[in-house]
């Protein structure tokens, strides 16, 4: 299967700040002798080098659909990364220390983009119902993370106890709670991707029939934007208020104090 | 430049395409650091900031499919998603004057954190 292999190393190298990099030893396929390699996690994919000073990556691990665990093992500090399905692979990994090991399994644990996304929705979805609850909504956060269910990564649950993020995707729009507001524009679907969302959730309803153009053309470069027009526009208002406010502040600064 | 009919998936940060009649796909294309633009009628190029003069197009059905895509694609990236996760985090930081990660346990972990990380 053709890759965009360039794509791939220039990801791997350019000067992106890396999840986690360091030295690990990767049992061979084949043979199971040990081979020290450099390993740089970017996002969900995990990079090894020959060297530090490669200049380009040997082999790539994208980290989707995938478990981490601790091996019981000879061999010292070892953990894998193992994927389902029949002709799947895993990848056996060794650390130099404890806390190597430790620091790995964590990173590589939160590593997919699925679970990225989990956290983005959940936190898009705070911050829509904090602005629709009347001002001092601090404790309202709690009522709307929804069921809570323990994610089954082995290893976490040893390192420490984390309380898991919801298992059950928020809806896409979270239209329930727009539905009751009037007079309020019915927010587009924008969060994520218009495609199913393979929990089974049904699609969101179709898109209004004139849609504001996004305002950024962040591609991969520019502002991070929040996703939806909607919360924009909301957020856009807060700071036009706060430039108006300090508008006035300085002009009554200028007039100086009153007689 | 000939036209081939693909089909055409996204899958997290990777767009995959295949003939039309197999299983498997032909090859795949990682989303990052890459540039999604609406081109002419009906058609839209990805190209890669390593190399920019190289453009893969797509040329959809109709510029309602056309739109769709180019919005599904300018938000597919991890680093994107990453971005949008740190902006989320200041905004309700800012309005609540708490880290809307920590009941998490994860405010600490590299990948969210704003600014310079170390290599």
């Amino acid at each position: 299967m053709k890759l965009n292999e360039r794509s791939l190393a220039f990801y791997a190298t350019c000067d992106s700040p890396a999840d986690n990099a360091g030295f690990l030893y990767k049992r061979g396929e084949r043979h199971t002798a040990y081979h020290r390699r450099w390993f740089v996690l970017k996002g969900n994919m995990l990079f090894y080098f020959e060297e530090r000073e490669s200049r380009e990556p040997v082999g790539v691990i994208v980290l989707e659909g995938c478990t981490v665990e601790l091996c019981d093992s000879a061999e010292e500090f070892t953990f894998a990364i193992r994927f389902g399905g029949a002709k799947s692979r895993t990848y056996v990994l060794a650390a130099e220390s404890q806390a190597a090991m430790e620091s790995w399994v964590k990173s590589l644990s939160r590593a997919s983009f699925d679970y990225m996304r989990l956290v983005v929705r959940e936190l898009e979805k705070q911050l829509e119902e904090m602005r629709w609850r009347p001002a001092g909504g601090c404790g309202g956060q709690q009522e709307s993370l929804g069921s809570w269910k323990l994610k089954p990564s082995g290893p976490e649950q040893s390192l420490e106890r984390v309380p898991a993020l919801p298992a059950i995707l928020p809806k896409e729009n979270g239209c329930a709670v727009w539905n009751n507001v009037p007079g309020v524009d019915r927010p587009p679907n924008t969060s994520g991707c218009s495609r199913h969302d393979g929990e089974g959730n049904p699609r969101p309803p179709p898109l209004p029939p004139r849609r504001r153009a996004l305002s950024s053309e962040a591609g991969s470069t520019g502002e991070a934007v929040a996703e939806s027009p909607s919360s924009f526009c909301r957020l856009h208002e807060r700071y036009g208020r706060e430039v108006a406010q300090l508008q006035q502040d300085w002009l009554e600064r200028r007039r100086g104090p009153r007689p | 430049a000939v036209l081939k009919k693909r089909l055409v998936k996204l899958v997290v940060n990777f767009l995959f395409y295949f003939r039309t009649d197999e299983a498997e796909p032909i090859g795949a294309l990682l989303l990052e650091h890459c540039r999604i633009t609406k081109e002419e009628e009906n058609v839209f190029s990805i190209s890669f900031v390593e190399e920019p003069e190289r453009k893969y197009c797509f040329e959809c059905d109709s510029k309602e499919q056309c739109q769709e895509w180019v919005e599904a694609l300018k938000r597919a990236s991890y680093e994107f998603m990453r971005r949008s996760l740190i902006f989320y985090r200041n905004e309700i930081q800012k309005m609540t004057g708490k880290d809307p990660l920590e009941q998490y346990g994860i405010s600490e972990e590299a990948r969210f954190q704003l600014g310079t990380r170390k290599q």
